[in-house]
């Protein structure tokens, strides 16, 4: 409990954007690859930072059913369930745009 | 609480002021941390940054030699005048920029009892956590008669720099009709889809400036990544200008004569009008120095933190390490980064970090409008990363609506989010 507190503490102590890359949920981390953190010039992958949580959910539910088209996203997509997409998802959403 | 806060602040002042590269400092007594970082390629550089900015008090020392970082992948387009050198080269100004001390030097040893990185100037840099992700080294002699030398004769081309240059100079300077000979080594090697994607854009280049010539591409393997994709892809765009020849139709190089631009096989010889060796390979020298990689050249770690299995406190990142059954590409590279900067600030705090999940990708061209890709996901599996079943493949075989023009396309975003990711 007191460390609990302490590491809150810390965090929002030490921390200085609003969500740091310390508390990225599994996997989140392997996306930023392809789905710049911070806008480089011409890509012409969408960027996903600061989209809306559901909206993403959305996106990788269809790309893993194969109901929705893509090259790629269909491939991983199909590598997280529900649970782990939706914490990727807010990870995201709570990112700057 | 109020005395809580006030410790945490005074822990804080005190690391900054120990953050001197030199000073011995007080950070490890006091539980917080020095690392440092071996080698400032797509790993290494990237964990540098990511520890940086996911913990601001750490001290972070990135040690690599090169003050320019040439990167490999798009490198094969350079071969086929798609692109300039020059657009394959990075600085280190950002990761500087985001506090990183960057020596620019080469380290000569690790001392894993004292816990400290022996650089070239005989500096000594102590260490709570050691990073190494110093890429590959060549297995010289491994082909008997290719050597450092006979490199300059036939050139690998697999460390992008002056080697890649010199191959485009070469194939510019053959003449039509002439024979391009390849050789590719056996698993496990630096970025298994890579030989194809560039016999693929030398036979592009070759159909638009020396429209007679072949290309001879032997094999110390059955099979390869993508294959399907490539074989079709060159028989569509390039009939008759590429021949594989697998191991068990005498793949194998065995021997290389430089004189005379000769790759001996198991079953003849073949003459090149230009040589291109891609020898088997190991960790870079210093992970053999520092007693992390085993009897295979290559470095075993365990599949969270990527924590050496034979030395604790020593993490291996890219091409060097044994990653289960992720690849060795940049992609991975990068995505092991974070996920082992994210396990150290975790370590260093007392913490045990999560087990991770990563993505692959890894795309190749055939042409400058021509991509395809292979796509993995992975998770920890009885002390490896092992593919998650159901995830991940190949693109498909038949592509409807544009889709490899639209897969050249994200691949030269990827490069450009990967490398502005890694070097700023
Ligand atoms: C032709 C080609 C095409 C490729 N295409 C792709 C692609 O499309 N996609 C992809 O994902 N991957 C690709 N790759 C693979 C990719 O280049 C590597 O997997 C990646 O560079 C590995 O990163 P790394 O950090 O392990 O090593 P590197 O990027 O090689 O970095 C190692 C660094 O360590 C330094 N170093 C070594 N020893 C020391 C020492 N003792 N002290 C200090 N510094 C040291 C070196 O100078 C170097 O800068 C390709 C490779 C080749 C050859
Ligand atoms: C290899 C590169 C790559 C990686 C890695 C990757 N993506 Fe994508 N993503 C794409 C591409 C390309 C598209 C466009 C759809 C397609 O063709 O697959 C896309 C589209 C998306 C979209 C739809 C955005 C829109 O506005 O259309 C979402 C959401 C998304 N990705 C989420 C993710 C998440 C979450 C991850 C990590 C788990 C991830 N992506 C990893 C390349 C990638």
């Amino acid at each position: 409990m007191g460390r609990l507190l302490l590491s809150v503490l810390a965090l929002a102590l030490l921390s200085g954007g609003p969500a740091q890359a310390a508390d990225a949920p599994p996997g989140a981390s392997s996306c930023t690859g392809c789905h710049a953190p911070l806008k480089v010039t011409d890509s012409v992958i969408p960027r996903i930072a600061g989209r809306k949580a559901a909206d993403i959910v959305t996106f990788m539910r269809e790309y893993r059913s194969g109901a929705w088209p893509s090259s790629v996203m269909g491939r991983i997509a199909k590598g997280f369930d529900d649970q782990q997409t939706e914490a990727i998802a807010a990870w995201f959403a709570a990112q700057p745009e | 609480m109020a005395t809580r806060r006030t410790f945490l602040k005074l822990a804080s002042l005190k690391l900054a002021g120990a953050a001197g590269l030199a000073v011995p400092s007080l950070a490890s007594a006091q539980g917080a941390g020095r690392v440092v970082v071996v080698g400032g390629g797509f790993g290494g550089a990237t964990a540098a940054r990511t520890l940086k900015q996911l913990d601001a008090k750490l001290t972070v020392t990135l040690v690599e030699p090169n003050p320019v970082y040439t990167a490999c992948p798009f490198s094969n387009s350079v071969l086929a005048n798609l692109r300039e050198i020059s657009q394959q080269q990075f600085r280190y100004d950002a990761v500087k920029a985001a506090g990183v001390a960057v020596a620019e030097t080469s380290a000569t040893a690790v001392d894993t009892q004292a816990r400290t990185v022996t650089l070239a100037d005989g500096t000594q840099l102590p260490y709570d956590r050691l990073v190494l992700s110093p890429g590959i080294d060549f297995d010289w002699g491994a082909i008997p008669g290719y050597d450092e030398a006979a490199a300059q004769k036939m050139p690998h081309a697999w460390k992008a720099g002056a080697q890649t240059v010199l191959l485009r100079q070469q194939l510019q300077d053959m003449r039509d009709g002439g024979l391009v000979v390849m050789s590719s080594p056996a698993n496990p090697f630096r970025c298994p889809p890579g030989p194809y994607e560039r016999a693929g854009l030398i036979a592009y280049w070759m159909s638009i400036w020396k429209p007679k010539s072949k290309l001879l591409l032997l094999d110390s393997k059955d099979t390869f990544s993508k294959q399907r994709l490539f074989q079709d892809g060159w028989a569509q765009l390039y009939p008759g200008t590429i021949e594989w020849v697998p191991l068990s139709k005498g793949g194998k190089v065995t021997s290389v004569d430089p004189a005379t631009l000769t790759l001996v096989t198991e079953f003849g010889s073949h003459k090149a009008d230009v040589a291109n060796v891609i020898p088997p390979q190991k960790a870079g020298a210093i992970a053999a120095k520092a007693g992390v990689a085993d009897r295979t050249g290559w470095c075993p770690v365990e599949p969270v933190a990527f924590e050496s299995t034979l030395q604790r406190g020593i993490h291996v990142l890219g091409d060097a390490a044994i990653m289960g059954a992720m690849p060795k590409s940049a992609f991975a590279a990068n995505a092991q980064a974070k996920v082992c900067a994210a396990a150290i600030v975790e370590l260093l705090a007392g913490r045990t970090p999560q087990p991770p999940l990563l993505i692959n990708t890894c795309y190749s061209l055939l042409a400058a409008d021509y991509g395809i890709s292979i796509a993995s996901v992975y998770r920890p599996d009885k002390g490896l990363l092992a593919d998650i079943p159901g995830a991940g493949g190949v693109s498909p075989l038949t592509a409807v609506g544009g889709l490899r023009g639209q897969e050249a396309l994200y691949a030269a975003s990827w490069f450009r989010t990967i490398t502005a990711e890694t070097f700023g």
